[in-house]
């Protein structure tokens, strides 16, 4: 996914990724309150609108991305042995990417 | 004055085990290490490290009570009984309460813990000015005891790779220091996920450095410090 990701890009796109994901919850979470939609009909108006479309699909390739370096460095704290470690980060890498091809699924065709 | 100390010398014992021994004769202004001496006298096998005393040299850093901390400058009267005294966590036991280092050191010396500098020398001295010469407070004070590093969770699970707290916090003394000219090349060193990046800001290094220095800042400030290298 992010291979090139080693350290600091790693570290940046986990805080800039934390930030969006922060901001579209809450904006997100609003719109709910402010402006509940009456029906599945408007509801779906609005999750397909351009707009909401490209931010919702940013927001799920932030959380892929977030999920990645912080369940990384958490394989990479504890488990030390070479083979194990290089497992489940391949594991790690696939689930998530099964995860981004699923949500594009979704967010292009409507299908589950 | 009861201790609880950790024992292990590698040619007779199978397995470290804890020792229980009394003090009777103490002073008020005891410190742990005058104590370590006066039981060093009725069983001179004890070992462990120390210097000047005075907390100085950095020789005499000791896990207490399960916090890490300089013997000659840990009061008696600080401590609750039985003291617990037992090596620097997670490196290998020589004998008692001395540790190898050599790990430690390596991770220093890997830093370039000196002025690298490319334009010809000048002639008598390098100048600085105040505001310079101010940035290098709170880095220049260590005095190396591993206090730090060794209470760090991310030194304890990757201690080949991360640097370790005192390791960067002297990488930043350099990198900080308006002679140096070598910054481009020590962030370069740095980069990747493990030198600098294992440190989680976990804060431990901070809360046991004898001196009050907080490697965790000065980490902070090498990442500022190759973001805006990158930008």
């Amino acid at each position: 996914m992010i291979s090139r990701s080693q350290g600091l890009k790693a570290w940046l796109f986990q805080r800039l990724s934390a930030i969006y994901i922060a901001i579209f919850i809450i904006i997100a979470g609003l719109q709910f309150v402010v402006r509940p939609p009456q029906s599945f009909e408007q509801w779906h108006g609005w999750i397909t609108s351009p707009v909401m479309m490209i931010a919702t699909a940013i927001f799920f390739w932030a959380v892929l991305i977030h999920a990645w370096v912080g369940l990384r460095d958490v394989i990479i704290d504890y488990v030390n042995a070479f083979a194990i470690r290089f497992v489940l980060l391949v594991l790690l890498g696939l689930t998530l990417a099964g995860l981004g091809v699923w949500v594009a699924r979704i967010l292009l065709t409507g299908a589950p | 004055m009861r201790f609880s100390i950790y024992r292990y010398n590698p040619e007779t014992d199978k397995a470290p085990y804890m020792q229980d021994v009394e003090l009777t004769e103490i002073r008020p202004d005891m410190m742990l290490l005058d104590a370590l001496r006066e039981l060093k006298k009725n069983d001179e096998t004890l070992s462990f490290r120390f210097s000047c005393g005075e907390g100085v040299c950095g020789s005499d850093a000791l896990n207490i009570n399960g916090r890490n901390g300089l013997s000659c400058i840990t009061p008696l009267s600080s401590l609750a009984e039985p003291i617990q005294v037992r090596p620097l966590p997670g490196m290998p036991v020589i004998r008692d309460l001395v540790v190898d280092l050599t790990q430690f050191y390596k991770h220093y010396r890997s830093i370039e813990p000196y002025l690298i500098v490319h334009d010809p020398v000048p002639e008598e001295e390098f100048l600085q000015t105040p505001e310079q010469r101010e940035k290098l407070d709170g880095l220049y004070e260590c005095i190396l005891c591993g206090a730090c590093s060794t209470a760090c969770p991310s030194f304890w699970w990757n201690p080949e790779l991360f640097r370790g707290p005192a390791a960067l916090l002297q990488s930043y003394r350099f990198l900080a220091d308006s002679r140096d000219q070598a910054t481009a090349d020590r962030l370069q060193a740095l980069e990747g996920p493990y030198r600098l990046f294992r440190c989680h800001t976990i804060m431990n290094c901070a809360e046991v450095c004898p001196k009050g220095l907080n490697p965790t800042r000065a980490i902070g400030e090498i990442k500022k410090l190759l973001l805006k290298h990158i930008i």
